[in-house]
Parts: C-alpha cells; structure tokens; sequence
C-alpha cells in the first residue's frame, strides 16, 4: 500500500526544518544501508536507519517523529562515523527526536520516556543523580519493582547502592536552568 | 606538582566508587593533585540531551564549567560521559548565543566556561612519563592480554571532544604497554554497549554487551579495560544477566584502566576495590596479579 503524507506542504516544512537544524542534506543518502548493518539497536527498531532516511526523503516525516526508533536510538554514532556520504544519520535522528518531544508527540516507547523523565527530574530535586531513588521510583511506576533486583546484592556488597540522596547546596541554581528549557515537559 | 580540578560525576560517587578510589591512588602515585570541584551538580547524562528538545544537555554541565572556571586552569572528567557533556557543553556556548544567555539568566552572571577539559586517558598520558611508569610496574601485567575498550562518547563525535581517532582510538596502548600488558587487536573497541537502556529496554543491553564480551574473548582478552562507568555497569554488573539470557558462561574481568595501572603499580586488589567486581572471573585473574606481584 502506498502512503502520502496527510499535507505535502507539512511533510516538506517539517523536513526543511530537521535538516536545517541537524545541518544535513538528506537527500545525499542513496540508501546503501551501511548505517543500518553497523547499527547495535537496529533490531528492536520499526524502522531501521537507512529506512528513517528513506522515509524522510520522501516526506513521510510524521512516521519518523513518531517512530519507537527514534526514541530508541542509543546515540553512539557509530552510523554517522560510517556513513560514505559523511551524513549525520544519528543528529538527523536526535533532530527528529527533538522536535517529536516539541510536537508533544509522546507514545512511542513510554517506559522509556519514563526512565529519561524520572532521570532528569530526580536530578533537578537533588542537583545530582540519586540512584537508588531513581530506581525505585522507575520500578514502581512500572509495576515491575523486581527488575534488576539481581543488581541489588552485588551493588550492596560494593557499598554502591547509596539508599540517602546526594544534596548539593546551591540546587535552586540547578532549579533555576531547567527553568531555561524551551522544550515541552511532561 | 600540578593540580587539576576534579569533577567526579554521579557515577563516580554512587555506583562507581572504586573508578573514584583506583582514580585517587593512581594520581597520588604520580603526584597529581586533584581538587573536586565545589557543588558540582549531575552532567545530564544520556537523559538530558534525549529529552524535553536537549537543552538541559547542555545547561546542567554548564554549571560546572562555570564553578571550574573560578579554579584551576584545566579540569578532569574521568567519566567518559561526563567528559562527552562538559565538551559538548562549551561548543554550544561559545557557538549558540541564545543558549549562552538562557544559562546566564539561570546562573545570574556572565558564564566561564572555557576551563581545558581533560578525559582520564588524556591526564593519564600527560602527567605520567611511560618510561617512569615502566620502571615502577616490573612487568607485573606482563603476559596479560587487556583488551582496550574506549565505548562512543569519549571519541565521538570527533569534532566536539577532538580527542583520539573516533573509529580506532589508540591512546590507552603507551600506559598499559609500559605497564607490560599485551594489547590484543580488538575491533569491537567502540562498539555501543547499550547506553542507558538497562532499566527500561534491557534487551538492547544485553545483545549489545554480549557481543562485545564474545569478540573479547575470540581475541584472547583476559580483561577488558574502559573509563566509562556506564560500559563498565553494562559488560561487568550485567554480565550474569546476560548468562542467564543467553545461555553463555562469562567470566569476563572488566577494570577500569586506574585499576589496571594500579595493579601495575602494587596496590592490592582490595585498594582498588576489585575484590568488589562481580565478574567471577576477576578473583582467578587478580590472584595470579597477586602472584606477578610477588615474583
């Protein structure tokens, strides 16, 4: 089944506007596919790198902004440093990324969002990341709270498994920079 | 003696303790000073430039900067994360005007942020003379085959941390090589672990990491050595996971490469906090460090 995208107008505005901010000419990819033969995550994706590009050419960019892909993309950049274009592909990915979140395009893979989410706002808590606390909270949100409990012993043993948060003393400054984010939160 | 400011990170004081108290007895070892930075706060990690559009990737480390800026002419970041973000962090305010005067309104004065920012590999190989280290180590790795494991963010990307070739990095070699280890080809030297995924999509983790463990071990690695506590927490932490997954029989030291300098140089397993490594098959591996030692 072939697929349009709903505006034409809107596919082209959303790509003019990821290539301009991930300063990257798409079209330069010919879709060899080398970014996705090196790519270690590619196999939970649901569409592979060189497909994201393809997809974009073709101004399908709502299928890449909502895509689990880029939200699973582990950013090692591995694509890019392989690319025989010198193309990008991880930043054009991060790009689509960014502006998704913008969009507040936000399904695609929530546990995860979840994990970023509870990350950041537990360091904007504390000023620094509290683990344990992290930990937690992630488990409990997910209803899986033995998930990597098999850490726990060896963490313990370690005395690495802080169960007291960090505090650093000027943390309405650190309050003060997420104040700055001109990204959407949620 | 020189003196570097010292940003440890979370990891370094939480999950990675030992990289923080091999890191110490190394630098004391060769006279290198180090002076934490004052309330440092979290560099965003993975996290923050994934989400809620970036900035804060790039807001949170400059903070830092801007304390370091107050200190000493260069700063240590021995996490490769950290490293990444700190690097990241002054392209951005030297290249993005806009972002630059976001984070001054948060920190309410013009930011500093030009402080040298060193990885541990690059403070390693300035301060440590490899002729001095090999004089002081007696070839107590000698015969050992490390397998040089640098991950992605200490080199990539390369126009932002301008450090070592992003696909075959090489500047960990001098330091073990004078320490006597032999240093395998390893291919999978900067190949993704599997970043942050642990908690929420551990499956990306475990394949990643598996198949960096089982190049290792075809290359004949009897230990693998990285500076990122991330790489470490996926290859080392989760290896027994990634047994139980996969039906594999793993036994694969990992050590940060403080560990692997400070076994080089004398201190005792325990010091350097590897009796505390999970990987079973470090105590079989650190018992015949022990015997070298005594040789």
């Amino acid at each position: 089944m072939i697929r349009f995208p709903e505006s034409i107008n809107a596919g082209a505005a959303l790509l003019a506007e990821i290539e301009k901010r991930s300063g990257q000419r798409l079209s330069a990819c010919y879709q060899c596919g080398r970014c996705t033969s090196t790519c270690v995550a590619a196999f939970a994706f649901d569409y592979p790198p060189h497909r994201l590009m393809r997809l974009l050419q073709v101004g399908m960019v709502r299928e890449v902004l909502a895509s689990r892909a880029a939200q699973l993309c582990l950013d090692c950049m591995t694509c890019s440093m392989r690319c025989p274009m010198k193309l990008d592909v991880a930043g054009v990915i991060e790009t689509a990324k960014a502006v998704a979140d913008e969009a507040g395009l936000k399904d695609s893979e929530r546990d995860l969002r979840l994990f970023r989410r509870g990350f950041l706002n537990n360091v904007r808590r504390h000023g620094r990341l509290h683990e344990a606390g992290l930990f937690f909270w992630f488990n409990l949100r997910t209803n899986n709270l033995f998930n990597d409990a098999g850490l726990l012993p060896p963490m313990l043993r370690k005395k690495n498994f802080h169960f007291v948060p960090p505090r650093i003393r000027h943390r309405r400054q650190v309050r003060r920079l997420f104040q700055q984010i001109n990204g959407r939160q949620g | 003696m020189s003196v570097y400011s010292y940003f440890p990170g979370c990891s370094l004081s939480s999950s990675a303790t030992e990289y923080d108290k091999s890191f110490r007895l190394v630098a004391g070892a060769f006279d290198i000073g180090l002076d934490e930075l004052e309330d440092w706060n979290c560099c965003g990690a993975s996290p923050a430039p994934h989400h809620w559009g970036g900035d804060l990737g790039i807001l949170l480390p400059a903070r830092n900067l801007h304390i370091a800026g107050a200190g000493h002419d260069s700063m240590v970041a021995p996490c490769a994360g950290c490293f990444n973000r700190l690097k990241y962090a002054q392209h951005e305010l030297s290249h993005n005007d806009e972002l630059r005067r976001r984070t001054e309104r948060a920190l309410r004065e013009p930011v500093r942020y030009q402080t040298e920012v060193l990885n541990l590999v690059q403070l390693l190989n300035r301060e440590i003379d490899p002729g001095d280290l090999a004089g002081r180590t007696r070839g107590r790795l000698s015969g050992i085959a490390l397998g040089t494991y640098y991950g992605c963010v200490l080199v990539r990307p390369p126009e932002i941390v301008l450090y070592d070739d992003p696909n075959d990095p090489v500047k960990m070699e001098p330091l073990l090589k004078a320490a006597g280890a032999t240093i395998p080809h390893f291919p999978f030297k900067t190949e993704c672990c599997g970043s942050y995924m642990g908690l929420a999509r551990k499956e990306i983790v475990l394949k990643a990491s598996r198949r960096i463990i089982e190049v290792a071990l075809e290359c004949g690695v009897d230990a693998l050595v990285t500076v990122c506590p991330l790489c470490h927490q996926n290859l080392d932490l989760r290896q027994q996971q990634i047994n139980d997954a996969f039906g594999t029989d793993y036994h694969l030291p990992v050590l940060y490469l403080t560990q692997a300098l400070g076994l080089a140089l004398g201190f005792s397993p325990e010091e350097l906090g590897i009796d505390a490594h999970l990987s079973l098959g470090i105590s079989h591996r650190t018992s015949s460090f022990d015997n070298t030692k005594k040789a």
